[in-house]
């Protein structure tokens, strides 16, 4: 019975004392800095912009650490997590960025269960046997005891292909006396007409995500792969900025802003809708 | 030695009441005791990648070593793969993956791993269970003796975690402990 107590005693103030331990042991390579440098994970760019880890990672620090949120640690941080090598991020924009973001009076910070952040998704099915570029456009949602990334909107070109409502002269259009009729004319956009779509209101906007999940369950559309992912962020007042994922060689690599944008009036709807349509 | 005792089992069901007391969250303090259990299946997993990676192995053995390994993982977990050439990811079951890499034509391999890891935040999923990942680096070397050809690459593994608290009884006592069962594996290669 003693025995027994202590292996259980010991196994538990093991566990809790544990400190982090690696892979590493000798003989085995040594990262030359390069690894450690990279943003390895989305969750490590989270925790590098707020300053919620050590320079090393491998410290997580919370509230009441003294380096949490570290105002000098969040700028150095916050340096290296640009694409240095190919995005077109000028200087001055990111210094304005650094300089709003790490305001003494009201530094700003990203949140991984808040919305106005989302990820796009670039994917192949397989349409009537065919192989298709799909986006598809993720986001992050409460749901039962925790948190899951749902499906949010979808862009597949077959599917705009097929909707493409006429304009002016060329879209035909039920007459406004049809009524009187009890709209017999509707024969003519139903049969007569291949662009149903036609007889829709101005805000009509086709539900793509509904027909592509029904053409999912008829079979029409099969999963393939994943080509690549990224994620757009809103959550700084003002500003915009694009994450990608970076593999090549070097220090400057892993998840980094690609594209920074400070947003004026209006600007975030067109981001949005730019984002959306894939124009 | 009645006193110690004494004083072991009070320490003891004071931990147990705690980790009740705490319910479902994760304390840091317990955060780190779950990154160790995290980090010592993903390093038996990288032990049992390179058994059965090396020539040196036994068929025999490393169908056994498959197996254990294949324990280590929630059920349906896959691995993900792509390389630089090939960005799409393609799918295995962790069997099929761990088969592949039996079967490699090399007449040497040498699996090795980077003195370098990271280990998320865990968050919790609908059902109640901590979803993490941790990423660790591989470096893999292979030869070919006849054609003199020799193969390097590094690989990026994500590693998904779940973490589940679980009971079991000792002694007649229910003590609640936190598991960790590893799940589906993204490789990426890597330009180092």
């Amino acid at each position: 019975m003693r025995k027994l107590i202590l292996l259980v005693l010991v196994t538990i103030l093991s566990l809790e004392l544990a400190p982090g331990q690696g892979l590493y042991s000798p003989g085995q390579p040594k990262d030359d800095g390069r690894f450690a440098a990279s943003t390895k994970q989305v969750n490590q760019f989270f925790r590098r912009f707020n300053a919620e880890e050590s320079v090393e990672g491998d410290k997580r620090y919370y509230e009441g650490d003294p380096l949490y949120r570290d105002r000098e640690l969040r700028g150095k941080f916050i340096s290296i997590l640009f694409d240095n090598e190919t995005s077109s991020v000028d200087s001055e924009t990111k210094k304005q960025f650094l300089n709003e973001i790490l305001s003494e009076n009201y530094p700003q910070y990203i949140h991984f269960h808040r919305e106005d952040w989302f990820a796009e998704v670039s994917a192949i099915f397989t349409y009537k046997g065919k192989r298709e570029d799909v986006t598809l456009f993720l986001k992050i949602q409460p749901e039962g005891l925790g948190y899951e990334w749902v499906i949010d909107k979808v862009v597949f070109e077959p599917f705009k292909d097929i909707f493409k409502k006429p304009e002016g002269d060329s879209k035909g259009f039920l007459h406004p006396l049809s009524h009187e009729l009890g709209f017999m004319n509707l024969r003519k956009a139903f049969q007569d007409s291949d662009t149903p779509e036609a007889y829709t209101p101005k805000e009509y906007s086709p539900d793509y995500l509904t027909l592509f999940l029904y053409e999912m369950k008829k079979g029409s559309i099969k999963f393939e792969t994943i080509n690549d992912v990224k994620f757009h962020f809103f959550q700084i007042n003002n500003w915009y900025f694009e994450l990608n994922q970076f593999n090549r060689p070097g220090f400057n690599t892993g998840w980094l802003i690609g594209n920074l944008v400070r947003l004026k009036p209006g600007d975030k709807e067109s981001i949005l809708r730019y984002i959306y349509d894939q124009k | 030695m009645k006193k110690y005792i004494q004083l072991f089992l009070l320490l003891f069901f004071a931990t147990t009441v705690v980790s009740v007391a705490q319910s479902d969250n994760i304390s840091p303090a317990r955060k780190q005791a779950i990154d160790s259990l995290a980090l010592e299946k993903v390093k038996d997993l990288s032990k049992y990648i390179s058994i059965i990676g090396s020539k040196e192995t036994q068929f025999s053995e490393a169908n056994r070593v498959m197996d254990r390994a294949e324990e280590l993982f929630a059920p349906d977990a896959e691995m993900g793969v792509s390389s630089l050439s090939r960005r799409e990811i393609a799918y295995y079951k962790v069997r099929r993956y761990f088969e592949r890499l039996m079967a490699l034509n090399y007449d040497r391999v040498n699996i090795t791993w980077y003195d370098i890891h990271y280990i998320s935040d865990l968050e919790r999923q609908p059902d109640g269970k901590y979803v993490g990942v941790v990423t660790v680096y591989q470096r893999f070397e292979g030869t070919s003796l006849e054609s003199g050809l020799n193969y390097r690459d590094t690989t990026k593994k994500d590693i998904t975690i779940y973490v589940e608290k679980k009971q079991t009884q000792i002694a007649g006592r229910t003590i609640e402990f936190w598991d960790v069962m590893l799940g589906d594996i993204r490789v990426t290669e890597t330009s180092a």
